[in-house]
């Protein structure tokens, strides 16, 4: 029987988009320090209002993009990952992992695919066996041509942070003026949309867990200590 | 030319008259995928040894490059703003990521050859 790694839970419940980067940046320095043996951490968190982020790339007009999308009542921020334009927004589940790659032995590639089956092992622990996660360009995990969960991790020193954004029940009208992830013609979709019923964060939270210990052959221990 | 040396972080560099050349190894492409994008610095950015210089995206994961030595930037390969897959395709070739200059030529000796890189792929793939 092999051991299975501890990951660190932080539930930190609805807070504001930056605030849910400040903690994954004060984990990501954590982890660095870590001695042998912590394999990182899990946060949780639930955006607190609508925020639009666009990934490393950049886009062809980034401060008229900006104007345009605050002008709508959204944050509006760039972020240091991989992945195009997305929303973010109250009824939807952010989890960030900050994970040692090197100490879980896993690829970058092999990473965003355990992300995916994570996002997959929730859909059917939930009714959606249909749900699939599709090769790149379209890396997430989709119903039919509708994107439930966005994927988007930064790497650095080995250790993972941003991670994926699962529509419980977002407000999908804010996808609407967004071309979402640069992908042209493909819808959104939440749970509540695909179960046909209120479906929140708080609901799914044990089983997405349940989802992510099994995918990362690891044990998720809650952290219950404030870093702020 | 010097022969190519590696750091544990799948950089790799090779110096020809004074200018090192910087790219990333197999192993590290493959471990990447596909990269769809390099975020490469300025000509004339000034880098210490394992300063972060940029990043390679490869479909929604942005991973950090850090430079091998001490050095200016001269040069960055525009081939890759409408081929980023080179990077993956020839990463040891057509696929190098930027140039530099060879402020501190000694840090070369903390790099590791090629045998030495092959077997700390080995300890870690284990």
């Amino acid at each position: 029987m092999r051991a299975r790694r501890a990951v660190r839970l932080l539930r930190l419940g609805r807070l504001p988009y930056a605030e849910s980067l400040a903690a994954q940046e004060r984990c990501a320095g954590r982890q660095r320090a870590a001695g042998p043996g912590a394999a990182g951490w899990l946060l949780l968190s639930e955006p607190a209002g609508p925020v639009y982020t666009r990934g490393l790339r950049g886009g062809p007009d980034p401060a008229g993009e900006a104007r345009r999308l605050r002008a709508l009542g959204a944050e509006y921020w760039r972020a240091a990952r991989g992945g195009l334009l997305t929303f973010h927004g109250p009824g939807q589940l952010l989890a960030y992992p900050v994970l040692d790659l090197r100490r879980l032995g896993l690829s970058l590639r092999a990473y965003v695919g355990a992300l995916e089956a994570a996002a997959l092992g929730l859909c059917r622990r939930l009714g959606l066996p249909a749900a699939r996660a599709l090769p790149p360009p379209y890396t997430g995990v989709w119903l039919g041509g509708r994107k439930l969960c966005a994927l988007g991790v930064h790497c650095g020193r080995h250790i993972t942070s941003h991670g994926l954004a699962l529509n419980c029940c977002t407000d999908l009208t804010w996808f609407d003026h967004i071309v979402p992830c640069g992908l042209e013609g493909k819808g959104v979709t939440s749970l509540s949309e695909e179960l046909q019923r209120h479906v929140t964060v708080d609901e799914i939270t044990e089983p997405f867990l349940d989802a992510f210990e099994e995918v990362f052959h690891c044990t998720l221990i809650s952290h219950e200590e404030s870093i702020g | 030319i010097l022969a190519r040396k590696f750091t544990d972080k799948h950089e790799w560099i090779s110096v020809e008259n004074g200018i090192g050349t910087v790219g990333i190894s197999n192993f590290a492409q493959e471990a990447l995928g596909d990269v769809v994008y390099c975020s490469l610095p300025e000509i004339g950015t000034k880098l210490n040894k394992q300063d972060e210089f940029g990043a390679l995206e490869s479909v929604k994961a942005a991973s950090e490059l850090y430079s091998p030595l001490t050095g200016e930037v001269t040069e960055i390969n525009t081939a890759l703003a409408d081929n980023p897959g080179l990077v993956n395709k020839s990463c040891y070739e057509d696929g190098w990521l930027i140039k530099m200059t060879v402020d501190n030529p000694s840090e070369l000796n903390e790099l590791m050859n090629e045998d030495a890189y092959e077997k700390y792929i080995k300890s870690i793939e284990d």
